[in-house]
């Protein structure tokens, strides 16, 4: 279990981690999602003790990363699959670790299996790897102590779909047996459907958190539509003269009103309609909507782009 | 996709605390499996054979005597100062700039663990090169007399031998203080190449036996300079300088080991202890 207690970090005139408070249970996948700079990397950094909180303190099964005798035995950390040595060996890299934490040798041809990394590939230099590579050689590093809790900082970043999937096996088989798994991501597809938990963090601060379900529950707006048809402007009229707000997107509208309604309205105003669908809230309106002010895109681009998707 | 588990197949022995010896053998295995460390101990290594192998070349094709004893430990100072130092710097700085220092530091986050592992380790490689050259040194001039026809001149006392191993040692230690201040390779480098070939090989040796205000100034900050009347007590008095070997040279010799090896050992130790890792 993470526990993460009014966790903060200034950087001169900069907050990048706001009174942050969360716990990451064991037996679960919590994934923590945020934008570009939001504070996730910063926290996970406090959490193993390469950074210093300015206030608050990260406990890991209710000790502090310090204070864990071998620490790689009990937590396995993947921050940053490229800080690796460009001149040394796949291998080597897992030989490095097994030798500090005191594993048998065989453990590294274990992981190398475990993360599908071939003998050939093993013995490449790092230099020579690709970003999914690299990756994987990361979470065979994270893995390799056989530790009872992950963190794992964008693990999903460069591989392919294929190990994307991979990737969310081999993380639900380690939640099942008991583990505690920590992952960030700053895309929603990747956690979503891995993720029993999540942490939504914009601008150094919790936005939302709890499962898929609580979160859409706790913002729900009454109903939003997307319609198309061959008369948007009697539509327009008659929907507004119903006391709904009407906006145009792309080549239809967005309107504050459940689908039924806007149905109703069309077939009073005797207006064919080409589309018509939920434009309800899904996550990731809200994961935009939440982190908006961390955004480097407006709100109306979103909306463009949800209506063409 | 592989079905293989995450489970361990055999259990894994329960987990104690990283003994220090432990750390000592990775930071070891680190400055040899790479490349670049490779090529770096063959360098030190073949920089000693040639030097030694041109020495007696010299020796063999001129009519030169050979060179005694303490010529070949003066001339085999130079490849291992120059060398051995940058292994120093390259063990603390590596980790920066490849960003290993993120992994290092979360297997041990012991900072200080760390820290002494890298010097030990470093330590240990630098009293190995430091008896190769000495044996090179030996069988020099064993082979330079057997060459020239004379027998060895074994001119070099004990006293002097430990002052030419203490200024490698202290070298070994500066390089190690200054990239630990200053994290980055080329940075360190330069800071230690400029104190040893330009203000000790150059600006002070030059300026020293000049001027009267460079005679009083300088034993306090050039270390080399704070040596002499302990190496070459005999060559200054010929000189007319006065040598100072009682107190008053201990405390000049300390004050400059203090500026140039300690100050930056001990600020390079805070600051890799409070950085923030990233």
């Amino acid at each position: 279990m993470i526990k993460v207690e009014g966790l903060t970090r200034v950087y001169g005139p900069f907050t990048a981690v706001d009174d942050v408070s969360f716990t990451a249970e064991a037996g679960k996948v919590t994934g923590f999602l945020g934008p570009n700079g939001a504070g996730k990397s910063t926290t996970m950094r406090i959490m193993v003790g390469l950074t210093n909180p300015t206030k608050g303190r990260a406990t890991i099964d209710g000790s502090l990363y310090a204070d864990l005798p071998n620490p790689g035995r009990h937590v396995g950390v993947l921050l940053d699959a490229s800080a690796q040595h460009d001149g040394r060996t796949g291998r080597e890299v897992l030989t490095l670790a097994a030798m500090t934490m005191g594993l048998p040798k065989s453990r590294v041809d274990e992981m190398l299996e475990l993360v599908s990394l071939t003998p050939s590939e093993a013995k490449r230099r790092i230099k020579n790897y690709s970003l999914g590579m690299k990756q994987r050689l990361g979470i065979a590093h994270a893995l390799i102590g056989d530790p009872k809790v992950l963190i794992l900082d964008e693990p999903a970043n460069g591989l392919d779909p294929a190990g994307i999937r991979w990737m969310r096996g081999l993380l639900k088989e380690y939640a099942d047996r008991g583990g505690t798994v920590l992952l960030s991501s700053h895309l929603l597809h990747e956690v979503e459907q891995i993720a029993d938990e999540l942490i939504l963090i914009g601008n150094g601060r919790i936005v939302a958190e709890g499962t898929k379900d609580t979160i859409l529950a706790g913002q729900a707006t009454g109903g939003q539509a997307l319609v198309t048809s061959l008369d948007n402007e009697a539509l327009t009229v008659a929907l507004k003269a119903k006391g709904y707000s009407v906006e145009p997107v792309g080549t239809g509208m967005r309107v504050s009103a459940a689908p039924a309604e806007v149905g109703k309205a069309a077939l009073e105003a005797n207006v064919v309609l080409t589309d018509l669908r939920d434009g309800g809230a899904g996550l990731e309106d809200i994961f935009l909507q939440l982190t908006a002010e961390t955004q480097r895109e407006s709100t109306t681009q979103i909306h463009a782009e949800g209506v063409s998707a | 996709m592989s079905a293989v588990s995450v489970a361990p197949s055999t259990p894994l022995p329960t987990a104690t605390k990283v003994p220090f010896g432990r750390l000592v053998m990775v930071e070891w295995r680190k400055m040899t499996d790479t490349r670049a460390g490779r090529v770096m101990l063959m360098i030190t290594g073949g920089l000693i054979a040639l030097v030694a192998g041109v020495i007696l070349l010299v020796t063999a094709l001129s009519d030169m005597a050979a060179l005694d004893a303490y010529n070949w430990m003066s001339a085999l100072s130079f490849p291992v100062s120059l060398l051995v130092p940058v292994l120093a710097i390259m063990i603390v700085t590596q980790e920066w700039g490849q960003r290993t220092h993120m992994v290092t530091f979360t297997l041990e986050p012991s900072r200080l663990k760390v820290v002494f592992a890298k010097l030990v380790a470093v330590f240990v490689l630098g009293i190995v090169t430091m008896a190769v050259a000495v044996g090179v040194g030996a069988l020099g001039t064993v082979i330079g007399g057997a060459i020239a026809g004379t027998d060895p001149n074994w001119n070099v006392t004990g006293e002097a031998l430990a002052w030419t191993l203490l200024t490698q040692i202290l070298y070994l230690l500066m390089g190690f203080g200054f990239a630990m201040l200053l994290l980055n390779t080329p940075a360190a480098l330069v800071i230690y190449y400029g104190y040893t070939l330009i203000l000790e090989a150059s600006v002070f040796s030059a300026l020293y036996f000049v001027f009267d205000w460079a005679q009083s100034l300088f034993p306090w900050i050039s270390m080399q300079v704070a040596m002499m009347p302990f190496i070459a007590g005999d060559q200054m008095e010929a000189a007319g300088v006065a040598v100072e070997d009682g107190a008053l040279g201990y405390a000049r010799l300390f004050t400059s080991i203090a500026l140039w090896v300690g100050l930056p050992l001990v600020l390079g130790t805070m600051r890799v202890l409070k950085s923030e890792l990233k």
